[in-house]
């Protein structure tokens, strides 16, 4: 098993520091005006002049941070970030989602762009071609004309739309004749997914549609998905290693109740499982070398040995004293004076009430010095001698007062006596009792083992029965609306009813006579459903007595039947989905298993509200937009099916869309294959970069001049950009 | 004034020379130079950015005026009942905001998942409303703690109210 597996463990990266490259040089390109092409993505900005190969790339992020060590500020962007922990999060982005709202994160961004090409002139002396969403808000576009038109003066800038632009790049016409494609382009960006329909070049804007799922909430619900399922993980998952896992391991299901019923089988969902070992630390534990255990445990011993010694000192003193007590005392009662006045003083001296106190005291030294020295020499109890009561016999007339008290005394203190001997003698009848059933039982063990084992088991069934026939009465009356809680309830309400007894019963005199049966107080046991009765405990000691007898020598029976072990016991099913590992296995609890979050984390492409986004999915909208369209039309849409962005790279999705599509076409309508983007990050840029250079770039940007005139939300309508508020 | 027709240095480590420049002082731009920055255009600082919820609502204004807008143009125009109607479809077709573009709610029927396994789910636990795939994932669902429900439940975006 473990070979298997370990193909299958995966370790979550360490970031990596970013490398110091010096800025561009600007030789190049000043004094013309080469265009400036700024992809302005979600996640990443490209930007570039469009005589270049590729873009320079970098996460769209800035942070402003005042460094603590050095008390220096800081403004950093992109990857940069990575090398303060503390400017993670003070990271601010242009965009929230789909919309760019904050302007002065787009004013640092753009002040990183120029300032690593290089640029040192007085304004930005080239047209600019930039990016915006699908239909963006002209708040948006608002703020970022003037960003550019005031901040930066730009003699001209053009908007266009991203995924078109990549579009053009992969189909791109013969040199000098206008662009004149047709297809349905997918584009799969950070915050939505949008379709746009492209008739002779043109985007038809108009049909377009934009769902609101993108990688940045499938990585939110990937994360989700597993704090959900590790809710006690120990580490804490961030959001850069779930853009990881879903990088890495998840993708699209061609067909995905087929894969869902395929992973119900366990033993699938083993095999289909991606193990990813987050970082785990082994505690160091202590392990004391051979001489320090020895050590220690001679230092025990000599302490104990002191404390014996001590003890033994302070008994020794306490009998001296009582052997001197005594003397004292004999010596005095034997140097008692005739004058039995002068005795009674000296005894009251002493604390003595008349002679017979003290020669009780005398009595009671003697037997504990007795005792005691006896304990120092052998150490062990003596036996009880049986004391002797002789006055019992001696009839009551006989004696005096005193003799009669003395009597008495004497016979509580032989019933005490009688009655503990009587419990000394059944103790032992029952201890040999119970061996002898012991011993019958190993007899009917030797003899006719299975008729044995097979009675023992039938208890354990019995009683196992038992307990979970109380927990499921215990499980009823929890549920307000059981049988057993209604019945509980008629209990309550007859017992506190006032009408106790019946009308005929009251007129003949009767009164209520709860309780005078004893039998009637079992009614609040029912009552009282939380009391843990002491009958439970029983059962699960005699479950156990039971249990270790068959585990002892019952070769068949094994810790999986017994009762713990079944109550405990986990589905395959869920071992599978997110196996358990033992309470010490550190290295264990640090991983996730990724079984079915591979599919179902792309699955809500194709239907957000899995996800509880209450939009249609990627199937529908194909088919909403489609169903706008003239036959013909469709026809040519779909003959070139374009995906591009980011996440299109995610394994399966050709093949999700290709399956999507086809039963929603008619038959004869030829399909064909779905085309990715040669480079689906970098293709909008690129197909900028070729479209700048044509003559074209020239008639649609929006110049100074015009700027000033029309306002900041103004565009001219070309069949690569927005057409809202479009001339 | 910068020169022209040198490199731009590396963003400099001004001021403190107590210490080797980190990493991420050196990768801070803070203090290079912008000469392409306009001095003269001081940009609004008391315009405070813009949320999400009022840039949406003031698209939402301006679309329902320039659709006010259109239609008065069209109706001042027209000269036939039968233009107007169709005109007016083109109006409405033409006009694509942010918002417009937005795909509609799903009207398929949902499918069931397990909130636990990601299974299909035929089953549905009246006490906390989580689907589950069958009786094994019944009874884990059994010992969740409440929070743990909603929690399941709010990954698929049901938020339950105060029960």
């Amino acid at each position: 098993m473990d070979e298997a597996e370990t193909s299958n463990i995966f370790y979550v990266p360490t970031p990596s520091l970013p490398s110091i490259t010096p800025p561009d040089s600007y030789d190049r390109f000043r004094s013309q005006s080469v265009p400036l092409i700024i992809d302005n993505g979600s996640s990443n900005l490209r930007f570039g002049f469009s005589t270049s190969a590729s873009p320079q790339s970098s996460p769209n992020v800035i942070a402003k941070y005042k460094e603590r060590k050095f008390n220096q500020s800081l403004l950093l962007f992109g990857d940069a970030i990575d090398t303060e922990s503390g400017a993670k999060s003070q990271g601010k982005t242009p965009w929230e989602g789909d919309v760019l709202l904050n302007f002065d994160a787009m004013e640092h961004a753009l002040d990183y762009a120029f300032v690593r090409l290089g640029i040192d002139a007085e304004g930005i002396d080239h047209p600019v071609l930039m990016t915006e969403r699908l239909c963006s808000p002209l708040h948006s576009r608002a703020l970022t004309s003037e960003l550019m038109f005031e901040q930066y003066s730009v003699p001209s800038l053009t908007y266009c739309v991203d995924s078109v632009m990549s579009f053009y790049h992969n189909n791109k016409p013969i040199s000098g004749s206008t662009f004149s494609a047709d297809g349905l382009v997918v584009s799969f960006n950070t915050a939505s997914t949008s379709v746009i329909p492209i008739l002779n070049g043109k985007g038809v804007l108009s049909h377009a549609k934009r769902i609101p799922w993108g990688t940045q909430q499938s990585t939110e619900y990937l994360l989700k998905l597993i704090q959900l399922k590790y809710s006690s993980f120990p580490t804490r998952v961030t959001s850069v290693q779930a853009s990881w896992m879903l990088h890495n391991f998840c993708s699209f299901a061609t067909d995905y109740p087929a894969v869902l019923r395929s992973l119900k089988i366990p033993v699938n969902m083993r095999a289909a499982e991606r193990i990813i070992q987050f970082p785990f630390a082994i505690p160091v534990i202590e392990e004391k070398t051979e001489e320090e255990l020895t050590r220690i445990a001679e230092k025990r011993k000599e302490q104990g040995k002191k404390l014996q010694e001590l003890a033994a000192k302070s008994r020794m003193e306490k009998l001296a004293k009582k052997e001197n007590d005594l003397r004292y005392l004999t010596d005095l009662k034997e140097g008692k004076s005739e004058n039995k006045r002068e005795w009674m003083h000296v005894l009251q001296v002493e604390g003595f009430d008349d002679d017979a106190a003290l020669d009780e005291t005398i009595r009671k030294l003697e037997v504990d010095v007795k005792r005691a020295r006896k304990k120092d020499l052998d150490g062990q109890d003596d036996v009880i001698e049986e004391p002797s009561f002789p006055l019992i016999d001696v009839p009551d007339a006989d004696l005096d007062e005193e003799g009669i008290k003395e009597k008495k005394k004497q016979k509580l203190m032989k019933a005490g006596f009688d009655a503990r001997a009587r419990a000394r003698r059944e103790k032992e009848k029952e201890r040999e009792e119970k061996e002898a059933e012991e011993r019958r039982e190993e007899g009917e063990r030797e003899n006719n083992f299975d008729d044995w084992a097979a009675r023992l088991r039938r208890e354990q069934e019995t009683i196992m029965n038992k307990i979970k026939e109380r927990g499921r009465r215990k499980a009823a009356l929890s549920d307000r609306k059981s049988a057993a809680a209604q019945a509980r309830m008629k209990n309550i309400a007859s017992l506190a009813a006032d009408e106790r007894v019946s009308k005929k019963k009251r007129k003949a005199g009767a009164e209520d006579m709860f309780g005078a049966d004893d039998e009637d107080w079992q009614i609040y046991r029912k009552l009282n459903a939380a009391a843990v009765s002491s009958d439970e405990e029983d059962e699960f000691n005699q479950l156990r007595i039971i249990e270790s007898k068959l585990l002892m020598y019952d070769p068949t029976f094994t810790a999986q039947h017994t009762h713990a072990s079944i109550t405990s016991q986990r589905s395959a099913l869920i071992s599978a989905f997110r196996p358990q590992y033992e309470e010490g296995d550190i290295e264990g609890s640090a991983r996730i298993h990724l079984n079915t979050e591979r599919w179902r984390v792309c699955e809500t492409y194709f239907s957000p509200g899995m996800a509880g986004v209450d939009s249609a999915g990627l199937g529908e909208v194909l088919q909403s937009i489609l169903a706008r369209f003239t036959e013909a039309e469709k026809a040519r849409l779909v003959k070139n099916v374009f995906i591009t962005g980011g996440p299109s790279q995610f394994p399966g999705l050709q093949e999700r869309l290709y399956g999507t599509l086809r039963p929603i076409l008619p038959p004869e309508m030829h399909l064909g294959d779905i085309v990715r983007a040669a480079d689906p990050s970098l293709d909008a840029w690129k197909g900028m970069a070729s479209f700048a250079n044509t003559d074209e770039f020239h008639q649609v940007g929006v110049t100074a001049e015009e700027y000033q005139e029309w306002g900041a939300e103004r565009i001219k309508r070309w069949w690569g950009g927005n057409c809202n508020s479009a001339v | 004034m910068p020169p022209k027709g040198t490199t731009r240095k590396k963003a400099a480590n001004d001021g403190s020379t107590t210490h080797t420049p980190t990493l991420s002082e050196q990768l801070s731009y803070l203090h290079s130079p912008r000469p392409f920055k306009n001095p003269n255009y001081t940009k609004n600082t008391n315009r405070r950015t813009k949320n999400l919820k009022t840039v949406l609502g003031q698209e939402r204004e301006k679309e329902r005026v320039e659709r006010e807008r259109r239609r008065q143009e069209r109706d001042s125009q027209a000269m036939d009942i039968d233009e107007v109607k169709k005109e007016l479809v083109e109006v409405n077709e033409e006009i694509s905001t942010y918002l417009s573009i937005e795909a509609p709610p799903s009207v398929l029927p949902q499918r069931h998942y397990c909130d636990i396994t990601g299974l299909e789910a035929p089953y549905t636990d009246p006490r906390t409303g989580l689907r589950y795939h069958d009786k094994s994932v019944y009874e884990l669902i059994k010992n969740l703690s409440p929070s743990a429900a909603k929690d399941y439940l709010a990954a698929r975006g049901v938020n339950p109210v105060v029960r």
